[in-house]
């Protein structure tokens, strides 16, 4: 195994550029699946380029594409909205939960956050300039956030309660009776709601995903995202949506075309392929991501890892906190020893140090071939403590 | 029920007025419509093949930040030979379009400086990326016999004033209007000896028919200027949204950082479009340059045929006229024609209107008298 020098500017590109160095890594950090764009939306790319690569589109999207997104919503997640004012297209889920936090969120307002989550939404408060109030949940309770501490957590200040369900990193689902209480709170303490139904499509075992916009009283104060990255394999198209009432989405259009002005043409008619096309695809991903969540389960349960039994989501967060090392050390090491990429806790969260999030997106040999190597990786190190 | 944080977020955003500055269309909606910033244009098959290839083999998974490394060089590789500059890769980030580019050099740029010189006149997209975080702004004057872009005296006032972050258009993105080459190195010289910076939007260069002159040139040591623009422009990939920030490469992390907070990167089919449209974009330049050139002379003299005020400007894909009735009445006879153009008020020039150079245009100034 050959190794070449480091480079990048923080933790996880310095571990992604190692990675990328290594002919033999085996990828379960990123969020990234390992599938190829189904072939009839690269099929629609094609014609697009062909008959639409010049047509104008509105910051909000096309259309015929808000118009997919809204029968979607409806038959996925039972949230009613019209696609001429309460749609907005964006680049990937990414820049829509940017819009919807710098949307909802002032200098010195708070949003509550169940806690680990997905950094980029502290990031993205940092730039609107208000602060994170954290709410913790642990792998003992399956990261279940308790409602009665996100009360708990509201002040005069709170502005809105971010909800990812299923979770990024924890892979928790909110049960409907906790959605429920969550709005309940909102509504009580006036907090507007941002969802993020990205891992909406894999929830596994008995878990029951419910989107809080489509509860009584829900659709007014949330904005709720999803897009094409996880479900179609398409992160490299960067397309993405939000959906709320359309006193708010007014907003979030203006904030579209003041960071971005618009979303590629190409990739809006990729995406309505992908929402109007044929849908076994997106299953086969899934079937193949419960194969692959046994198979990673099983290998931390021989290692001895404890873990929030992933409800939903393409990732487990899995406690380290045995092996007495810090999660960005342990990371480093089972990459520099045995080129195998898994993102360490302390990336989502400075409280995380004792997790690692490993990713099941990668084939079913590769993946048995990482945790084989991991568990080596594992060995050494609990060796060294020993001795 | 009502709900009083909505009420009190959407007042504060309505208040914005930045924020709400109006959107100029990316791309015309039709023949006729002459006041979007894109032309309609068809896509040379090489571009859709390429694209096409990319797709097929696979490229539609994350690429790096900053965009794929080939485009970052060509982009490097076009401002050295195009506008002088000292560019290389790391220097390069390829953006979801022109005004990514603008949001992400003004507001991390913008957050080292205490405000930000902007000329009174300037494309809407500029009031509107500001309007998303709170700026200090320092109106720039402009001087309306040179296209409507700030004097170098004023530039020079602003600096010795205090204000040590510009934004500026050459060409400028109502006119066309673009600073000589001694005012370039005029404006070179107040920046350097002032510690001051400079965000540069040359985006429209390439449609200058003459020589052009980039404050990038004068940054040999890449120290003190942010060029940004559309990536390859006129090769059909307006709708595509592909554009690039060229930065010294301490200004490069904290853009790269917030485009991964806010789009992770750009869209690999627009990256590999792009790329390959870098390999045809010499060819083509020069062909569209020369029929844009004489397509815009044809426009002039029907323009000074029929007594409109020409606004001086360099770029050949567009004319800006001075109206003696405002913009407004000569919009509404644009209109009742079936033309449309863009209105000079949204760039804060409320008697000037600006029209695409196309086949259409000397039939629009016609209906125009």
């Amino acid at each position: 195994m050959s190794k070449k020098k480091k480079q990048g500017t923080n933790l996880l590109y310095n571990m992604i550029a190692e990675a990328n160095s290594y002919d033999d890594v085996i990828v379960m950090g990123r969020g990234d699946p390992d599938f190829d764009t189904p072939a009839h939306i690269v099929d629609a790319a094609k014609d697009a380029m062909v008959n639409h690569h010049a047509d104008y589109t509105p910051p909000e999207g096309l259309l015929a594409l808000r118009e997919a997104i809204a029968e979607r919503v409806k038959r996925i997640n039972n949230i009613d909205v019209d696609p001429a004012t309460e749609v907005v297209v964006t680049n990937g889920g990414q820049e829509a939960l940017f819009l919807m936090v710098v949307a909802a969120n002032g200098p010195g307002d708070e949003m509550i956050v169940p806690e680990p989550n997905y950094t980029t939404y502290a990031d993205s408060l940092a730039f609107a300039g208000g602060v994170k109030v954290e709410v913790q949940a642990f792998a003992e309770n399956d990261f279940r956030a308790d409602p009665a501490d996100v009360r708990a957590a509201v002040t005069e200040k709170s502005r809105s309660l971010l909800l990812v369900s299923p979770n990024n990193p924890a892979a928790n689902v909110i049960s409907p009776e906790d959605m429920r209480a969550m709005l309940d709170i909102a509504i009580e303490h006036d907090l507007i709601i941002i969802a993020d139904d990205i891992y909406d499509l894999f929830v596994y075992d008995d878990f029951e995903h419910l989107s809080p916009a489509s509860l009584p009283g829900g659709k007014e104060r949330t904005m709720t995202l999803n897009a094409l990255s996880k479900a179609y394999s398409m992160t490299g198209w960067r397309l993405g949506w939000i959906v709320g009432p359309a006193d708010l989405m007014a907003r979030v259009r203006e904030l579209k075309a003041a960071i971005s002005g618009g979303t590629s043409v190409i990739s809006q008619y990729a995406g309505i392929a992908a929402l109007a096309g044929p849908q076994d695809p997106v299953e086969m991903m899934a079937e193949a991501y419960r194969r692959r969540r046994r198979l990673v389960l099983d290998a931390l349960d021989e290692m001895g890892m404890s873990y929030g039994v992933p409800q939903g989501g393409q990732f487990v967060f899995a406690d380290i906190g045995f092996t007495g090392l810090d999660s960005g050390e342990l990371a480093q090491r089972i990459l520099t020893e045995q080129h195998v990429l898994a993102y360490p806790g302390s990336a989502f969260s400075k409280d995380r140090k004792d997790y690692l999030r490993m990713t099941f997106l990668q084939p079913e040999e590769k993946l048995r071939e990482g945790l084989e190597r991991m568990k080596i990786a594992m060995g050494n190190i609990m060796a060294e403590r020993q001795s | 029920m009502t709900s009083q944080t909505k009420a009190d977020v959407l007042k504060r955003h309505q208040g914005n007025t930045n924020l709400n500055a109006p959107s100029l269309a990316h791309v015309m909606l039709s023949e006729n419509d002459l006041g979007a910033d894109g032309l309609i244009r068809p896509l040379d098959e090489r571009i859709i093949a390429a694209t096409a290839d990319a797709l097929e083999s696979g490229q539609t998974h994350y690429v790096d930040v900053p965009g794929i490394a080939p485009l970052r060089d060509a982009l490097a590789g076009f401002l050295r030979s195009f506008a002088g500059a000292a560019y290389q890769q790391g220097n390069i980030i390829v953006t979801a379009g022109l005004q990514e580019s603008r949001f992400l050099a003004i507001q991390m740029i913008g957050q080292n400086y205490d405000s930000i010189g902007l000329p009174e006149v300037v494309h809407p997209g500029v009031r509107k990326a500001l309007g998303t975080r709170a700026r200090k702004v320092v109106s720039l004057p402009v001087d309306t016999s040179a296209g409507y872009l700030p004097a170098v005296e004023t530039i020079a006032a602003a600096v010795a004033a205090g204000c040590r972050l510009l934004f500026l258009e050459s060409p400028s993105r109502l006119s066309g209007a673009v600073y000589s080459a001694e005012q370039v190195a005029a404006i070179g010289e107040i920046v350097t000896e002032n510690d001051a910076a400079v965000i540069w939007d040359q985006g429209l260069a390439v449609w200058v028919a003459g020589d052009y002159a980039s404050l990038a040139a004068q940054d040999s040591e890449v120290a003190r200027v942010a060029t940004i623009g559309e990536a390859f422009p006129g090769m059909g990939l307006a709708s595509w949204f592909i554009g690039y920030i060229a930065a010294p490469e301490a200004w490069v992390p904290p853009m790269q950082s917030q485009k991964q907070i806010q789009s992770i990167c750009t869209s690999t089919a627009s990256q590999y479009g792009a790329l390959e449209a870098s390999q045809l974009f010499h060819e083509e330049r020069r062909q569209r340059l020369d029929s844009l050139r004489e397509s815009r002379n044809s426009v002039l003299q029907v323009a000074s045929e029929a007594g409109l005020s020409v606004l001086s400007g360099a770029a050949t894909n567009i004319i800006a006229l001075r109206t003696a009735t405002g913009a407004e009445a000569a919009l509404a006879k644009l209109r009742s024609a079936g033309y449309d153009a863009a209105d000079g008020a949204l760039f804060g020039a409320p008697d000037v209107i600006r029209l695409n150079v196309t086949n259409s245009t000397a039939d629009a100034l016609r209906a125009l008298v």
